[in-house]
């Protein structure tokens, strides 16, 4: 027989995560139906892209530049690793386009659209200090082109383009787990607020306390 | 080994006009942001042709 004790810290993180978030909320199997269009997959296209990011990253971590530069099975994980990369950064500026013209922040989403544009943002250190952690040509020439731009902006004292250990650091470690922090909180709101509605071709009074309102989820799309 | 579908071995090709540089990938690649955008806003879900309107 167990006994609830509903002044422990444990249960109010949980009744207020199930509270903001219900089971039916954060796995939702329905969605509004102005989802239905292409323009609302490019955000799990991004998902899906940081997802192989992570994982062909992962590969290259563990196996060493030795590895990704000399063998075939390493140029293939190497070149899946870039490409996943390229898809990622189209897939999320197509996303961040459509959100903007949908001016995706209304109906108190605004969070929603701070963490997204903060995603794009650190991402582009990501990219980055991968490219200067390669370990060929490319990175020394990249690295010491971008070090006069840091330079200028007088943050190359604490952010080296050359000293290869702390952008492999960053790269590896400290952006990425920042850019996956910053998506899992961005998806957690998107479930949380709903995916914003288009714009009305007219604006009333009742258009505008339906963006403000979560979205109706009785039209199903699968 | 199997050669590269492009052949990579020259200068990158620029595109100039005025003050605008740019590499010709890159610009390929702006190019297709906008198509891809613009064909993402016109053309119809297969599920919203299957009766999905409110």
């Amino acid at each position: 027989m167990s006994v609830s004790n509903e002044t422990s810290w444990t249960a109010k993180v949980r009744e207020r995560a199930v509270g903001a978030l219900p089971p039916e909320k954060l796995l939702a199997d329905k969605q509004p139906v102005y989802v239905a269009s292409w323009i609302y997959v490019f955000g799990v296209l991004s998902l899906a892209s940081l997802i192989v990011i992570i994982g062909s990253g992962s590969i290259l971590a563990l196996k060493g530049p030795g590895w990704w530069h000399f063998t075939s099975v390493g140029h293939f994980f190497n070149s899946t690793h870039l490409w996943s990369v390229e898809l990622f950064f189209f897939f999320i500026v197509i996303h961040l386009w459509g959100k903007y013209w949908m001016a995706a922040w209304r109906g108190g989403r605004a969070r929603v659209w701070i963490t997204g544009a903060v995603t794009f943002l650190v991402a582009i250190p990501c990219a980055l200090t991968g490219y200067v952690s390669q370990q060929n040509f490319d990175a020394q020439w990249i690295s010491t082109q971008a070090k006069d731009a840091m330079n200028a902006a007088g943050i190359g004292a604490f952010f080296n383009l050359l000293n290869f250990g702390q952008m492999y650091s960053y790269h590896i470690l400290l952006l990425p787990a920042a850019v996956v922090a910053l998506v899992i909180a961005h998806v957690l709101l998107v479930r949380k607020h709903g995916v914003v509605p288009p714009f009305e071709v007219r604006q009333t009074s009742e258009t505008v306390e339906a963006e403000t309102a979560t979205p109706p989820v009785e039209e199903v799309h699968s | 080994m199997i050669a590269s579908v492009f052949n990579l071995n020259h200068p990158t090709h620029t595109v100039h006009w005025h003050f605008f540089s740019m590499s010709v990938a890159n610009v390929v690649v702006i190019i297709l942001l906008f198509v891809v955008f613009v064909a993402a806003l016109l053309i119809p879900f297969p599920s919203a042709r299957q009766g999905g309107s409110q």
